[in-house]
């Protein structure tokens, strides 16, 4: 596959080309689970403290998280995007993207300024995301996703495509496990990204404990609720009551105070097991 | 000759008294009606004439002029058809209307006296105002004998009234109707023992209908939204004899009694469509504003399918209402106040397509267009909606071998001990208690106080949003025969919400 431009005519706001080191690009569902999300943020944070440039396409979900991630972690971030660059979709990450400039990364487009949103053009955007990056992580996709199209892309370009599994049940790793089963390399915490970058083990001063493998910390347990819920496919109150054999009151209010504690999240009608950084 | 009969006119649920005179004199043979008559009124000379005609009576070959009094108020409607006929034929005759009696009803041009609507309201505020006795259409009798210390003559036809009122033959009063509610309620409709699983909806249904919360009911198609909503008034006590006069007078108003069955004791449930216009739900029309259909649920349940799919301005009407359980309507003959406390229930799909957050399907709607269709609901209507309740959909194959719920006269039980309560303590629902009344009558032990501080300092919660919790926290522990709050019934409380924005 050949690039439909040529890379050094980028449309550029902030400090591009960035600092030499490997780029990663971390993308997935604009609409994650919480596992999902919380993954992409860990990982960018991770290789971002390892000198890592991280790469996404500034969209909802696994790409602001992984944004998110590089600037919590200190490093550089560079959003490449399906608009001109003096254009930020969607309008919601207007701050986010001010702040991927100061941190000194940079938005880049293959489109000129005053492009705004269309459809045609992401695919194309993708593409160029995968160019930039050495290695393609993906973390959660649906079948036919946007995030998919990006590891095609990557593995015309001959670039390394990585991803990261998830629950057999949930249609958000569908993606990922096909990734995985064509051949992908599998993502259980940053250290698998370098070793695929080439990068030695030691960058990583900090090692990562069991069980979150990626370094989270599992709230502690309590009332015999948490072992019921999952981090990534959200469980009902109702559902909470039968197996515990309590009145769904009761779950309630327990639920309400696991939350109060940050152990557990609202996720759609259900509650979902909240997944904590070990790192902050 | 003079003749002089009362009558009235309606302006919502009162009744004006209007004095119907009538005259005639040498002149040219004419009819004139005066007295700022609405069309529809106008229109009663012509009946009048074919009706006094078609009786075997005598009209006037004089100049006839018909004056309505007070002249500033605007009169409408055919109630005025009777009087103004009685009027004349009385002045054709020379003799008087008796004392304390009013008269109302349309006529036919074959002098049948027909069914007019409001016939309830305006007995009683004829009563209120000092007549004995009132003519109304024998259709309507049985509404105007709900009330006490009124003698009701049915009127069947226009020769039989005359004739009564010469004393040639006299027509039978229709007997007051002793009220007494009737405890015996039917098989229900909709029970709660058909509902599978949804435990969560399920209970709080419960506490919606325990202290009269609102409930916002959320979940994808199929879900059975509806089912639940429509299994609310099964759970309610019924309704008492003040709220049954009250329901039976706003559908007197609409011609929507049944005849011969004035007063019913069921709560009412009414389910506007998502295309009502404000007119339809709030009330309005010409004139003087009609009942809308909150109104029609005064007392009762207002079912909102689709709340996303109503007007918003319409929605937004509805924030009077929900807080003073009334609602006040200016129109060009002037303002109307209708009783409106229903507990209202919105069913809602989390999304435009429906499958958001659903296990099994993928919703497919774009961020911005599922933030647009919440951003819809929030905001002071959802402010107002005190029980908040994701519903799942049960994929039908499973249905079955969800577990079956208690029957709604289990619950009922439980429901009426907790009204008992409020009623006992504050002498109405919890969820009409003001934030200077909850800090009173419902005290939290310290350990509730802090949680609900502690989350409302974490989650941004407005003020409003604070006495929803507690209000709810107060109903969740009457269930509970609980006369203080305690930690846990804060928690449920708090737990009756649907997303984590501020609230």
């Amino acid at each position: 596959m050949t690039l439909p431009l040529d890379l050094n005519t980028l449309n550029a706001r902030g400090r591009w080309p960035p600092p030499d080191g490997p780029r990663v690009a971390i993308v997935g569902s604009r609409r994650p689970s919480p596992y999902g999300e919380a993954v992409a943020e860990q990982l960018a944070a991770d290789l971002a403290r390892a000198g890592v440039v991280v790469v996404s396409g500034l969209a909802l979900g696994c790409d602001a998280a992984a944004h998110r991630g590089a600037l919590v972690g200190g490093g550089v971030t560079v959003a490449v995007m399906g608009t001109g660059v003096d254009i930020v979709y969607p309008a919601a990450h207007f701050r986010l993207a001010e702040e991927i400039v100061a941190a000194g990364g940079a938005l880049v487009s293959q489109f000129p300024d005053g492009t705004s949103p269309r459809r045609r053009n992401f695919p194309a955007r993708n593409v160029t995301l995968a160019a930039l990056s050495d290695v393609v992580v993906v973390v959660e996709a649906v079948q036919g996703s946007g995030a998919l199209i990006t590891a095609e892309a990557a593995l015309d370009l001959h670039k390394e495509v990585m991803a990261v599994p998830g629950s057999i049940f949930s249609p958000l790793s569908v993606g990922t496990h096909a990734l995985i089963r064509d051949g992908a390399g599998l993502v259980q915490n940053a250290r698998d990204v370098l070793a695929a970058l080439g990068v030695g083990r030691e960058v990583l001063d900090d090692p990562l404990g069991a069980p979150g493998r990626l370094g989270f910390r599992l709230p502690a347990e309590r009332d015999g609720i948490l072992i019921h819920l999952s981090d990534v496919l959200a469980v009902s109150t109702a559902e909470l009551a039968r197996k515990l054999h309590l009145p769904v009151a009761e779950v309630l209010s327990r639920l309400t105070s696991l939350e109060l504690d940050g152990a557990v999240r609202r996720h759609g009608a259900g509650y979902v097991r909240a997944l904590r950084s070990g790192k902050d | 000759m003079l003749a002089t009969v009362d009558s009235c006119v309606l302006a919502g649920l009162e009744a004006r008294r209007v004095e119907v005179q009538a005259d005639s004199g040498n002149g040219e043979t004419r009819f004139f009606l005066v007295g700022m008559a609405a069309t529809s009124v106008k229109e009663a000379r012509e009946r009048v004439r074919s009706a006094i005609k078609n009786s075997g009576l005598d009209f006037p070959r004089k100049r006839l002029t018909v004056n309505l009094a007070p002249a500033e108020i605007r009169k409408e409607g055919s109630g005025l058809d009777l009087p103004i006929a009685i009027a004349i034929a009385l002045a054709e005759v020379g003799k008087r209307a008796p004392a304390r009696s009013a008269f109302l009803g349309e006529l036919a041009l074959d002098g049948a006296v027909r069914h007019v609507d409001g016939v309830l309201v305006a007995a009683r505020c004829l009563k209120r105002v000092g007549f004995d006795r009132v003519f109304v259409p024998a259709a309507d009798a049985s509404e105007a004998a709900l009330i006490d210390g009124l003698e009701v003559i049915p009127c069947e036809h226009l020769a039989g009234v005359f004739a009564h009122l010469l004393g040639e033959a006299q027509i039978t009063p229709l007997p007051f109707t002793e009220i007494a509610p009737d405890p015996t309620t039917g098989a229900l409709e909709h029970d709660l023992a058909e509902v599978h699983g949804q435990e969560e909806a399920r209970r709080a249904i419960e506490v919606a209908a325990a202290g009269g919360h609102h409930l916002l009911l959320s979940g994808p198609p199929g879900s059975g939204k509806t089912m639940l909503a429509r299994c609310l008034p099964g759970i309610l006590p019924p309704l008492e004899l003040a709220e049954a006069f009250e329901v039976a007078q706003v559908r007197s108003l609409l011609g929507d009694l049944v005849p011969g069955r004035p007063l019913d004791w069921t709560r009412p449930f009414r389910t506007p469509h998502h295309g009502v216009s404000m007119a339809g739900l709030i009330g309005g029309g010409s004139g003087f504003a009609m009942p809308g259909e909150i109104s029609r649920a005064n007392h009762g349940v207002l079912f909102l399918d689709e709340l996303a799919e109503f007007q918003a301005p319409v929605l937004q009407a509805l924030r009077q209402p929900l807080e003073t359980g009334r609602v006040t309507i200016t129109r060009s003959g002037g303002a109307v106040t209708y009783p409106a406390r229903f507990t209202l229930v919105a069913a809602t799909n989390p999304c435009p397509c429906g499958w958001l957050g659903d296990p099994v399907r993928t919703c497919r709607c774009t961020q911005a267009v599922v933030d647009g269709y919440q951003r819809r609901l929030s905001g002071p209507l959802l402010d107002r909606i005190d029980l908040q309740v994701g519903v799942r959909r049960v994929p039908l194959v499973e249905l079955a071998a969800e577990p079956r719920g208690e029957a709604s006269h289990v619950v009922r039980e439980r429901v009426l001990a907790a009204r008992a309560r409020q009623q006992a303590r504050q002498e109405c629902l919890n969820a009409q208690l003001k934030p200077s009344r909850l800090r009173h009558l419902a005290a939290m032990e310290p350990g509730a106080k802090r949680t609900l501080e502690r989350w409302s300092e974490q989650k941004g919660l407005t003020a409003r949003g604070f006495h929803r919790a507690w209000r709810v926290a107060r109903t969740a522990a009457d269930l509970e025969g609980s006369e203080l709050i305690a930690d846990h019934h804060v928690l449920e409380a708090l737990g009756y919400r649907l997303h984590d924005v501020a609230a």
